[in-house]
């Protein structure tokens, strides 16, 4: 107990449990559900959750960005029914190249994440209200665009870019752990990523530490729109169709993962890894709540109070360490 | 240790922050109707106390006596309703509050659960007309000054019924005839009997209005003093536990060619303003607050904009249209609102030194991290940063080891010019003299650096050479041998700074 | 540096090695991959696992014979799925109700061991493919899905079919229900829109215009009843289609509808055509409040609130889609499966015209 005690108080400890706090909590949960449900870890059961959390972890990433600069993005579940119905554009009616279109529909979302940003940026405009106008904008050209149809998706080739696997282990996983990669890489090697989170930390310092402040806000939801593009990709290979209503209030289980993985709302402070973790959590929530056979009246309420106590836990750890 | 005579009796108090000791067994006794100052340097403890006894934290171990009484307090209200209030170092006013509301907040009148505003603006008035203001019950607090902002401070810990107040540099924003002001309004306090605890760094203040005083470092009690017979030096001493050397550690070293150079520079707050700056050489500002200083400074660095007059670096003419062309040109500027502009307290001291230096820290995309960590981890250590390591966040330190990682991002930047706007306001004397000693270190290896200070001492002692502010226009220049010969005194460059007055 | 790569792909290789036990766990390599043999995968984690794999090998085959009793991936216990479409709207709860009363039983009687209790698809076919493979792993023998779209909510069927789970399509079909599912319970909305169609034209008189209030686009549904309502009363010279109004299946957008098109056309007005009831009761409420009691709203679903107006008079009449009845033939071609009988492909439970002389059959 003693040495333990020691590794305890070292500062690395303490800083690594005041960012990674919540996976404690993630290993805690799963191994409560396994207990009680010995194939919630079965190997198959893992790479089920883990493939189903890819589409909200990649939006969770770029949601995570938004929230560090002190904003939000809650454009993101329509820019997935864009890309959705470009690709049925694309690859059903004009029959085009499914990496092309692919390529296409990123930019169209890309490009509607950097008209967010020049919004709140340049015009300082709250990203509360500039999102929530344009994600309106953007499923509206969706339903424009796909005279509000579903379209089947059928081509094998781009149902694999969802069903393939890749030695055992199923794309999506793949697309998530690389994706993830770059996220670590751009949030804490970058000078992006340090400039993120001086904007998010103190706008003003920001400014007089010659930091531009338009440009890193404008590639956070650029950069947020990418990533919701993606996700619509893998969306829409998942389901084989493209549709314009999909996405209906998927920027909140992007917010919940953020949140979860030690993500301030006051901006300034978030890690890639803990967003994967908060991810993960919300994946198990759903799959684990299914196994034990919690109706489903009560799920939303299970998931609200497991955020809740997820977050006041997190912040008497974060306290402790201050 | 009950004893009748003190107001405030504190004993074996000791508080831990995590790992850090930040109080270590001290003890503070304070008599009515004195004015008690708390010295130490900066992380001394002197903070944690006040924030124990207004109850803003709660000591681990100790106890407290109030007025004869044992005295647990369960935040600021508490406290203030026991007759105990605290005015900080930093002043947060609400600023579309009137001075009625903030002198009445969380003690409002009311009638019902209505608000009764009529009936608080006239008792708020009542208590406004004993003190003479230039404001009423009805300003709005963003239009007063942070002198202003002060006294209704003061008035509101009179309202209540305070009989003790605690001040964090209160003069830490004042310019010296606030100062004066100020300290009237202590000495008509002690006369009615207001205990009072003054923080300050400022030696001289101390000395002026101060009865006693008590000392500490590192987290413990030093001693208790009465100001009679006590020294400057042996204060200083005490509080540092070395000898610091000369006050002002000024060395004359070779002033070079002209490095920066303003010509008619117009902005919103000064006018015209001419002035040129040489390789070696510390120019001094002194003036007002409002005066204009600041503001000049700020333009300079690309924060506000200049309407017209020209700006050259090294001869060439330049433009800042925000501080990051001014960083890429050589230009620096520490601020003298350390909060808002200085640094990003939730990030690691770390990050907060290479923010600005990170362009040149990259290879190819990624930032070559075990550079920027030892390149940190040096300037952190060459101005004796007080921190358990350069990965703790910005909250975990006091304002004078905020101020020199402030510095720190600078010195790493390798300026040209570095302008500093009040570079050791709410800095202990230790940090001061250590930051002087850095000024005088730079300009010898040809830095032109730019120092604005509200102190008189320190810009004549630290300055090559002086220019006076009035009113958003240079009243006059001063050089360091007219200061060296004793031609000019404090009091002429205060003249100085009223000159114009004087002659309206 | 080496150190920082470490502690960086901290992440990733919590994820890798998650994946990396995943496929050295199961046998065959491919893990959750929806090919046939991820029931065989599975069997090996079981230890009796000599009788089950033979069973679960037949896949689709043994489902429509059901020789294996109903344990279709012998683990020794039937356990049924539910996969509801949502949970919020009044005829899914309904329907979901029915279910849950339905399954409680055939636990109680001992016919399965277990079931899942009802998992909410959010009306969204993403969901839906995510519990399918719930289902896959929890593991169902069988499972019923209420599909949220008849195509973006095919591969939850084809996986679960392919994992060699017996699929009840209940209510409405996928793209490949016929081919991969072992049963289809449901009812044919292109003929609701017909009954709508008819039953407007055969009680308006000569014609005029009419509204059209659209459920959420793109849900077939939503597709189908438009069709039907095309085939008949758009076809119809007399009579003019003043809008087909988006109103999301939502009552309160339907009551914005009429009144829009009530200042727009006055008189002209005759009838309001609805995707569901509580949008057509609402709608007629409103006609009725602004004293047009004259014109004719109708709708489909059979919902308790519109029914009660059938029976007060203030609503004409209302298409019942029997929803209970559609789950419970689809039970009922479990238990048929389990029992070793026979399953029929397609069961059609037909739409009802609710009309104040019928009205008390359906009226709780």
């Amino acid at each position: 107990m003693s040495e333990k005690k020691k590794f305890y108080q070292t500062d690395e400890f303490r800083m690594f449990m005041g960012k990674y706090g919540i996976g404690v909590i993630l290993i805690f949960m799963i191994f409560v559900i396994a207990v009680m449900k010995p194939r919630f870890i079965y190997p198959s059961n893992i790479l089920n959750v883990l493939t189903q959390i890819s589409v909200n972890c990649l939006i969770a990433y770029g949601m995570c960005l938004a929230i560090t600069t002190g904003g939000i993005d809650l454009s993101v579940g329509p820019q997935l029914a864009l890309v959705s119905v470009l690709l049925g554009q694309f690859i059903v009616v004009r029959n085009m190249n499914i990496g092309l279109s692919i390529i296409l529909a990123l930019a169209a979302t890309t490009l509607f994440g950097f008209i967010n940003g020049v919004l709140i940026a340049k015009f300082n405009m709250a990203a509360f209200v500039v999102t929530l106008a344009t994600q309106l904008v953007i499923r509206s050209i969706a339903q424009i665009i796909s005279d509000g149809k579903g379209m089947s998706m059928a081509s094998q080739a781009f149902k694999d870019i969802y069903s393939g696997t890749l030695i055992g282990v199923p794309l999506p996983i793949i697309y998530m752990v690389v994706i993830s990669v770059i996220m670590y890489i751009v949030m804490h090697w970058t000078k992006f990523g340090r400039y993120v989170f001086a904007v998010g930390g103190n706008v003003n310092a920001a400014i007089a530490s010659g930091v531009d402040v338009f440009w890193t806000k404008a590639l956070c939801y650029t950069i947020s729109g990418l990533l919701a593009g993606i996700a619509g990709v893998i969306f829409t290979s998942k389901t084989g169709s493209a549709q314009s209503n999909i996405g209906v209030a998927y920027e909140t289980d992007a917010v919940a993962a953020c949140v979860l993985g030690g993500t301030s709302f006051a901006g300034g402070i978030s890690t890639a890894p803990g967003v994967l973790l908060g991810a993960v959590i919300i994946g198990c929530i759903y799959n684990g709540m299914n196994f034990l056979n919690i109706g489903s009246y009560y799920q939303y309420m299970t998931k609200g109070i497991i955020i809740i106590f997820a977050v006041l836990l997190d912040m008497v750890i974060n306290k402790k360490n201050r | 240790m009950s004893n009748s005579e003190y107001i405030l009796n504190c004993d074996g108090i000791s508080k831990a922050f995590g790992g850090t000791q930040a109080l270590k067994d001290v003890q503070l006794h304070v008599k009515p109707g004195e004015v008690h100052a708390l010295l130490g340097e900066n992380g001394a403890g002197k903070s944690t106390l006040m924030k124990c006894v207004i109850g803003l934290i709660k000591q681990d171990s100790g106890t407290m006596e109030f007025e004869g009484k044992p005295y647990q307090v369960n935040g600021p209200i508490d406290a203030l309703n026991s007759g105990i209030s605290m005015i900080h170092q930093e002043l947060n006013p609400e600023p579309y509050l009137t001075v009625a509301e903030s002198i009445f907040l969380k003690r409002e009148n009311t009638r019902g659960i209505l608000l009764d505003k009529k009936a608080q603006n006239k008792r708020c008035q009542e208590v406004l007309d004993k003190f003479d203001v230039s404001y009423n019950a009805t300003t709005k607090m963003k239009e007063l000054t942070l002198a202003q902002v002060q006294m209704v401070e003061i008035i509101k810990a009179v309202s209540c019924d305070s009989r003790l107040i605690i001040m964090d540099e209160p003069t830490s924003s004042l310019d010296s005839t606030e100062t004066e002001q100020l300290f009237e309004v202590i000495r008509d306090l002690k006369s009615k009997g207001v205990a009072i605890i003054y923080i300050s760094h400022r030696m001289e203040e101390i000395f002026e209005i101060c009865d006693r005083v008590s000392v500490f470092r590192n987290g413990t009690y030093v001693d208790t003093k009465s100001m009679e017979g006590v020294t400057r030096d042996e204060l200083i001493s005490m509080m540092v536990g070395r000898d610091v050397k000369s006050v002002f550690p000024k060395v004359d070293c070779k002033i070079g060619e002209t490095v920066f150079k303003v010509e008619n520079l117009c902005g919103d707050a000064f006018h015209d303003i001419s002035f040129e700056v040489h390789a070696g050489e510390i120019l001094g500002i002194a003036g007002l607050v409002g005066s204009g200083r600041s503001e000049t400074m700020r333009a300079i660095f690309g924060l506000d904009p200049i309407t017209s007059g020209k700006m050259y670096l090294e001869g060439k003419e330049i433009t800042n249209k925000n501080p990051r062309s001014a960083i890429k040109k050589g230009i620096c500027m520490v601020n003298e609102d350390r909060k808002n502009y200085g640094l990003c307290l939730l990030r690691s001291i770390r990050e907060n030194i290479s923010l600005p230096n990170l362009p040149a820290r990259q290879k190819g995309l990624i930032l070559n991290q075990k550079r920027e960590k030892q390149e940190c981890q040096e300037a952190a250590e060459k101005l004796t940063v007080k921190a358990a390591s350069i990965e703790h966040n910005g909250f975990s330190l006091s304002g004078g080891n905020q101020q020199k990682v402030v510095l720190a991002k600078w010195i790493l930047a390798n300026p040209k010019v570095l302008i500093l706007d009040e570079p050791t306001r709410g800095v202990d004397v230790g940090a001061k003299s250590d930051i002087h000693t850095l000024m005088c270190e730079f300009a010898a290896k040809g830095m032109a650096i730019i120092m604005i200070s509200s102190e008189l001492p320190e810009v004549m002692g630290m300055s090559d050479r002086i220019l006076v502010y009035h009113e958003g226009r240079i009243s006059g220049t001063i050089q360091r041998k007219e200061i060296l010969d004793n031609h000019i005194t404090q009091k002429d460059i205060l003249a100085m700074e009223f000159a114009q007055h004087n002659k309206d | 540096m080496k150190k920082k790569v470490v502690a960086a792909l901290l992440a990733s290789v919590m994820v890798m090695s998650l994946t990396a036990c995943g496929s050295s766990g199961s046998s065959g390599g491919a893990a959750s991959a929806p090919a046939s043999e991820a029931p065989a995968s599975e069997a090996p984690a079981q230890s009796e696992a000599a009788p089950a794999s033979e069973a679960a090998a037949e896949g689709e085959a043994a489902a429509d014979t059901a020789a294996s009793g109903g344990d279709l991936n012998g683990d020794g216990k039937i356990i049924v799925g539910y996969i509801s479409k949502n949970t919020t709207d009044v005829f899914h709860a309904t329907l979901n109700g029915a279910a849950e009363e339905r399954l409680d039983s055939l636990v109680a009687d001992g016919t399965i061991d277990e079931w899942t209790g009802i998992l909410d698809g959010n009306t969204d076919a993403a969901k839906q493919c995510d519990l399918a493979q719930d289902c896959i792993n929890y593991p169902c023998d069988y499972v019923i899905i209420l599909p949220a779209e008849s195509t973006a909510s095919d591969p939850a069927v084809t996986s679960m079919a392919d994992a060699g789970i017996g699929v009840i399509v209940v209510n409405s079909a996928t793209d490949s229900t016929d081919s991969a599912a072992m049963a289809f319970a449901g009812s044919d909305d292109v003929y609701a829109g017909e009954l709508m169609g008819n039953y407007v034209m055969e009680h308006v008189e000569g014609g005029g215009t009419f509204v059209h209030c659209q459920g959420i686009i793109g849900n077939s549904a939503q597709i189908q009843r438009g069709e039907g309502i095309a085939n008949t009363i758009e076809k119809d010279s007399g009579w003019t289609k003043a809008a087909d109004v988006p109103c999301d299946w939502d009552a309160s957008k339907a009551v914005n509808t009429v009144d829009d098109y009530l200042a727009q056309y006055g008189d002209d007005l005759k009838a309001v055509i609805c995707d569901n009831d509580d949008m057509s009761s609402a709608a007629q409420a409103e006609c009725n409040a602004k004293g047009r009691e004259d014109i004719v709203c109708i709708g489909v679903d059979g919902n308790q609130g519109p029914l009660q107006m059938v029976k007060e008079g203030t609503l004409g009449a209302t298409v019942l889609q029997d929803g209970a009845g559609q789950v419970n033939a689809g039970i009922d071609a479990i238990v048929a499966s389990i029992k070793g009988e026979t399953v029929e492909k397609k069961i059609i439970v037909p739409f009802v015209l609710v009309t104040p002389d019928n009205v008390d059959e359906y009226l709780k």
